[in-house]
């Protein structure tokens, strides 16, 4: 058992030891390290102001892959094994790198706050990918916000070093030597206690999944931390950090992909950028609704479990899921066992999930060619936003008639759910627009929608009536060639 | 190599890119160095009870609890109106008003303490609705007026007559920087305060005030702004005197930084407004009469906000001449924090008004509103037959505000003209309407709007600026002036001018940081004057310098036998070199000269001097000429709506501004960009929501949310109109900060459009922000849900708006 997490920062060894383990990323760097050159302002990761980047082990590659990260939300415990970068690794004034040279000349930076998280995520952004067109760029910077710019220099900059070489991190930094360390570290757990204000926190981190049942068996009130991208956000604002916490990022077993013909496989602890990679051809529908999942710092940490354990009934994830009728496998020390999805919620926040469980992954089947399918996610904002109404409308045709209809909605009832008096109404009816306009009307009768800060309950239900609409003409569009 | 006209970059961009330019809380953390933050009112309207400190004490680390009783000096301040107290002190005015203000040795017993402060109170109920505070008559300051001509009558006359309601939201800043203070105690009472803040001088005086001592004993320092907007002109205040109070209490050093929450929650934001409307106006749209009734919501006190409603009114007409016209404004007191200044300055809410008034003309008349708009612009119309004519002969030529001002070096017709032949309006005006009756999916909207926005504080003494050169003996200069960066580039612009004044290399001049010390008595870095002002006071400062060292020069440079008498008109300052222009051959160094000179006892630093000539505004009687210069700009925007969800994205915008000779086309893109992106905002996705108590729940970026990099118009064409400016400002620059915000009005005009082909004939009352929800509840309302198609099947004849393209 260690009593203490390596982390690399620049290349400098960090052990973290007691309340160290427990700060954010972001308080480390600027407090402990006195580096204030990475900067915090929402403290939410809704910002990527903080942005740094990341080097994990690639299973047992010898180099580290970079990415993205908002250094905010990202806690200590998190990190045992990681090569934290931030501004002050790359260039100087002397010597900017390509990035930094290209937002000086394109007047990439105003006020100045905002920059620094810029010059990271466009950095990472060059490590992941060679050759970003404009599109990729726009996606990759869409979580930083910018006040003063308007964006355009800082995209004219983004191209400016779009096709620079990659790798120039692991230049700087060879990545042999902290990776002989990080492996001989792998097989240990690590556990570290520390008072604060007369409270006793306690962070657990397992190294296999074994191990991590035990403790979860064991600790049946701990916190399951993985991303962190939502309890993160809960630490901060509410200066309440929880009392025992088991962190999942060691664990190797919860994170798999695997994409067959009609079904998808994906682990617990599976990041949204990596099944944003596996969609991209087989499920494009999702893959689109993937790219809209925070920004790219939050989907290279976020994981699906914790998608999942979060229960947002505005989950962008879940639609989808629940359309497709999903199962959930649940793990624990006595067993597994499988429940669908459309069964695992409850309530608000409430679902089946026992004491001594976890989520171990989900397997999604995957829609057939001759399936309609459409997801969306309509937002206040197209990305780096929450959804105020969420849908997922799989129909199968036969002929003229409708065979087969799985509707969900989110973010109008405490959980999402599925349309079941709609689905059943629309059961071999003609596929026209009169009989989705009257689907439009059951289906509001089968939501309840609140209002709140992302919308009144009148624009819910005027969304959920005329989805269905929308639906039915975007399937005419997409049947008539161009 | 002379620097003015190029896009030099950023004052601070190497420092930006590196993370090297320290903010506030960058700066490093003294020894004994106290966190500072507050605790404020649970609810918007009420008196205390009870203020307990006592377990927040109890914290280990915190060294004190502060409230009013606490404060030595004055506990209220206001720039206009001393009416806004520092800490409340039995009367609460909206959620979360400081009341208490903690200091601990550590961020962590600093968050701990912060909630164990009770605060108790007897609620009464807010006020936080515009129409509430109408009804109740709740008001800030005197109802405003400009006016002209009978406008009863001549609506009476007008062959058409609309009116309306229409409502504009408020808008958070959203600098990135949240609110941020240190101070530094000095000797004997003395206090030095590093602030996040747009008017230095104004920290200076309130620090001083609330201290009791004299400003000479407060000296207030800003390198930079992580933005501010017009957040940080006058709500810089409070948490500076924070930190000066614990600073003082203390004797030690003492931080405050806002959270973004913190910040979103007590710090006022952009007015949200309501205007009620009535128009008269003939067949070809021309307005006749016009009566405007603005309500700013104001907050729970005065701050800014008469000013910006004066803004308000003298924006009324934008760019459009109103023969006869009524505009009256009134700030309401509401139970939340005080509004403020924000980019635009009352500005926005005006524009917004008449381009709404001038698309529903357009609606009602099925006339394409870019013919309205060019019909009703100043100048634009010399057929005066519709133009009544008992005007006076100069209204004759439709040139004169309503508050009496002339429009001079009016480019608006122009840029009218040039723009839309620049943006094929009209070829796009038919192809927008081919596309909305064959799209079962989506309706788009074109709109032309433009921006006439008035240069000058319209309080006639803010037109003042000073600064202070100083020149040193290796031949480098430093520049301090009253200007604060904030982003806007105010410190490339100055550095470029000085350098080019003394023919110098751009490295030989730095500018300092602002500070009290250097320049007194200095006007907020605001109403996009910063450069007009202080770049003016540069250049006199330089100029006193030179013409010491030409003096000087002339002497040094002379050759009796040659015949060349010592000439100081002669002289000249280039490449870094000094020369007497009837012998360039013969140079000296600009460095040498200036050590040469010192030998020579010759004073090498100087203070410049500069007040805008010419400005004057009555505001009593509504007339005047408050502004040196109007910015003018116009933007086309395309907008494309879906009609089942009522989501919004904009594929093309084009805009043409005119913004005189530029010192720096690259921050001034910046600017023009930036400002643009920022207005999207305003009239889109920022819509702030508060629940009935007067809590802001849109309080961080999780909730309220400005644009984003996707959101960005994918054609997006920026252009500058090339105009001589016979304006005598700074090398014959405009002014830039503000005006380009306006232009995102567009975005709402085209929407406004795009929902006129839904129903067409049936009027929409679209209100902005017109977010995707507002814009579904228009759809619904025009019984777009029912029938989406029945208004476009292909077979329909082209509605007028294209035929009258």
């Amino acid at each position: 058992m260690l009593d203490h997490f390596l982390v690399y920062v620049n290349g400098i060894r960090h052990e973290v030891r007691g309340g160290d383990a427990f700060l954010s990323l972001s308080d480390y760097l600027r407090r402990v390290c006195s580096m204030v050159g990475t900067k915090v302002v929402c403290s939410e990761g809704d910002c990527g102001a903080c942005t740094v980047l990341l080097g994990r082990a690639d299973d047992d590659s010898p180099r580290l892959v970079y990415c993205p990260v908002d250094s905010c939300i990202q806690f200590m415990f998190q990190l045992e094994g990681t090569h934290v970068v931030t501004i002050e690794a790359l260039g100087s004034s002397s010597a900017p790198s390509d990035v930094q040279q290209a937002m000086i000349v394109c007047h990439g930076s105003q006020c100045g706050f905002c920059t620094p998280g810029f010059v990271m995520a466009m950095t990472g952004l060059n490590e992941e990918r060679e050759a970003l067109d404009e599109a990729d760029l726009r996606s990759g910077l869409a979580g930083n916000l910018c006040r003063c710019t308007g964006y355009v220099p800082i995209l004219a900059a983004a191209a400016q070093c779009s096709h620079s070489q990659r790798g120039q991190i692991a230049e700087l930094f060879p990545a042999e030597p902290m990776l002989a360390e990080f492996r001989q570290r792998r097989k240990q757990a690590i556990e570290i206690a520390n008072e604060r204000d007369g409270r006793r926190h306690v962070v657990m981190s397992p190294p296999d999944l074994h191990s991590a049942l035990v403790m979860r068996h064991a600790h049946p009130e701990a916190t399951i931390i993985a991303g962190g991208t939502d309890i993160g956000v809960r630490i901060n604002k509410s200066n309440l950090l929880p009392q025992k916490i088991i962190d999942l990022n060691r664990v190797p077993e919860l994170e798999s992909l695997v994409v067959d013909r009609d079904v998808m496989r994906v682990g617990a602890r599976t990041t949204w950028s990596a099944v944003e990679r596996a969609c991209e051809t087989r499920v494009p529908e999702f893959h689109q609704i993937v790219m809209r999942f925070g920004g790219p710092q939050i989907r290279h940490v976020g994981t699906v479990g914790g998608n999942l354990a979060n229960a947002s009934p505005a989950a962008d994830s879940l639609p989808f899921l629940f359309a497709m009728d999903a199962v959930i496998e649940l793990t624990s020390v006595g067993g597994s066992r499988r429940v669908p999805i459309t069964e695992f919620y409850s309530g608000y926040k409430q679902f089946d999930l026992r004491p001594g469980e976890l989520i171990a992954c989900i397997e999604v089947p995957l829609p057939a060619d001759h399936e309609l399918l459409r997801l969306y996610k309509i937002s206040r904002r197209r990305d780096l936003d929450i959804a105020s109404f969420t849908a997922a409308v799989r129909v199968q045709l036969d002929g003229e008639a409708i065979q087969e209809a799985a509707i969900a909605f989110g973010a109008v009832a405490p959980t999402v759910i599925r349309a079941r008096r709609t689905e059943a109404f629309l059961l071999g009816r003609p596929f026209n627009e009169d009989t989705m306009r009257a689907a439009g009307d059951v289906a509001i009768s089968e939501i309840s929608p609140l209002s709140d800060i992302r919308g009144t309950a009148d624009y819910r239900r005027q969304l959920t009536r005329n989805i269905l609409l929308k639906f039915y003409h975007e399937s005419q569009a997409a049947a008539v060639p161009a | 190599m002379p620097s003015l006209g190029k896009p030099v970059p950023h004052d601070s961009a190497v420092g930006h890119v590196t993370g090297q330019a320290p903010y506030i809380d960058d700066l490093p953390t003294l020894a004994g160095e106290l966190c500072v933050g507050f605790v404020g009112s649970p609810v918007a309207a009420g008196r205390m009870t009870r203020v307990d400190t006592g377990a927040a004490l109890a914290v280990p680390g915190v060294v004190g609890c502060f409230k009013a009783s606490d404060v030595p000096g004055k506990n209220s301040f206001g720039l206009v109106v001393v009416d806004e107290p520092f800490l409340a002190d039995r009367d609460v005015l909206y959620v979360g008003q400081p009341v208490v203000v903690v200091a601990a040795t550590s961020p962590a017993a600093l968050a701990t303490a912060r909630q164990k402060v009770r605060i108790e109170c007897q609620e009464s109920e807010p006020i936080l609705d515009l129409t509430e505070s109408i009804r109740r008559q709740k008001f800030l300051g005197p109802r405003r007026r400009i006016a002209r001509g009978d406008v009863a009558a001549n609506l009476n006359t007008a062959p058409h007559r609309l009116d309306g309601v229409f409502t504009t939201g408020g808008q958070e800043h959203f600098y990135l920087e949240s609110q941020a203070a240190i101070a530094y105690p000095g000797e004997q009472g003395q206090m030095v305060v590093h602030s996040s803040t747009q008017n230095p001088t104004e920290i200076q005086a309130v620090v001083a005030e609330m201290l009791g001592i004299g400003q000479h004993e407060v000296v207030c320092i800003c390198k930079r702004m992580g933005g501010a907007f017009g957040g940080k002109e006058s709500q810089a205040a409070i948490p500076a005197m924070m930190a000066a109070l614990v600073a003082h209490k203390t004797g030690r050093p003492a931080r405050v930084v806002y959270s973004k929450d913190d910040d979103m929650r007590v710090t006022g934001k952009r007015h949200a407004y309501r205007c009620e409307w009535e128009a008269g106006f003939d067949d070809a749209g021309r307005i006749q009469a016009v009566r405007i009734a603005f309500y700013s919501n104001g907050g729970a006190s005065t701050d800014l906000s008469l000013a910006i409603m004066e803004r308000t009114l003298l924006h009324a007409d934008n760019c459009y001449f109103l023969p006869y016209v009524e505009l009256t404004g009134q700030v309401c007191f509401t139970n939340l924090p005080s509004n403020t200044a924000f980019r635009g300055f009352g500005g926005p809410q005006a524009m917004a008004t008449i381009e709404n008034i001038l698309e529903s003309i357009a609606e009602h008349l099925k006339i394409d509103a870019f013919d309205v708009r060019q019909r009703n612009l100043y100048g634009g119309a010399n057929s005066s037959s519709s133009t009544p004519k008992n005007l006076h002969s100069e209204d004759q030529e439709r040139i004169v505000t309503p508050y009496g001002q002339r429009v001079e070096q009016n480019h608006l017709p122009e840029i009218f003209a040039t723009l839309a032949a620049q943006s094929q309006y009209r070829r796009r005006r038919v192809e927008v309407a081919h596309f909305n009756v064959s799209s079962p999916l989506f309706v788009r909207g074109l709109a032309m709007t433009g921006v006439k926005f008035g240069i000058s504080f319209t309080t006639k003494f803010l037109n003042q600026g000073n600064a202070l050169v100083n020149v040193f003996t290796d031949g480098t200069i430093q520049v301090s002036t009253g200007a604060t960066e904030m982003g806007q580039g105010v410190n490339v612009k100055i550095r470029q001018l000085v350098a080019d004044e003394f023919g110098v290399d751009l490295h030989r001049v730095v500018v300092m940081p602002t500070s009290t010390e250097k320049n007194n008595n200095t006007s907020p870095t605001a109403a996009s004057a910063g450069t007009d002002l202080n770049g003016a006071a540069a250049l006199r400062a330089c100029r006193t310098i030179k013409r010491r060292l030409r003096r000087f020069a002339a002497l040094r440079l002379a050759d009796s036998q040659a015949g060349l008498a010592p000439s100081s008109g002669h002289i000249e300052f280039r490449n870094d070199q000094v020369f007497d222009r009837r012998r360039p051959s013969e140079q000296i160094p600009f460095s040498q000269l200036c050590d040469e000179a010192r030998r020579e006892r010759i004073d090498l630093g100087a203070r410049g001097f500069y007040a805008t000539p010419g400005v004057d505004f009555n505001r009593e009687t509504g007339q005047g000429t408050p502004f040196f210069y109007f910015t003018q700009g116009a933007a086309v925007a395309e907008v494309q709506i879906d009609r089942f969800t009522g989501e919004l994205t904009v594929p093309r915008v084009d805009l043409l501004i005119d913004i005189g000779r530029s010192i720096n086309p690259g921050v001034d893109r910046g600017q023009i960009v930036g400002g643009f992106i920022q207005g999207l905002g305003w009239v889109t996705t920022e819509a702030l929501v508060y629940d009935a108590r007067g809590n802001l729940l849109t309080h961080s970026p999780t909730t309220y949310k400005i644009p984003a990099v996707t959101d960005v118009p994918e054609v997006f064409h920026v252009a500058t109109f090339d105009s001589r400016n016979r304006v005598p400002t700074v090398y014959r620059s405009k002014a830039v900060g503000e005006p380009p915000l306006m232009l995102a009005i567009s975005v709402w005009a085209a929407a406004k459009n795009a929902l006129s082909y839904v129903a067409p004939g049936t009027p929409n009352d679209l209100q902005l922000p017109a977010t995707g929800e507002e814009i579904l509840r228009c759809l619904t309302a025009l019984g777009a849900k029912r029938c989406p198609l029945q208004s476009c099947s292909p077979a329909a004849p082209l509605d007028s708006h294209a035929l009258n393209s």
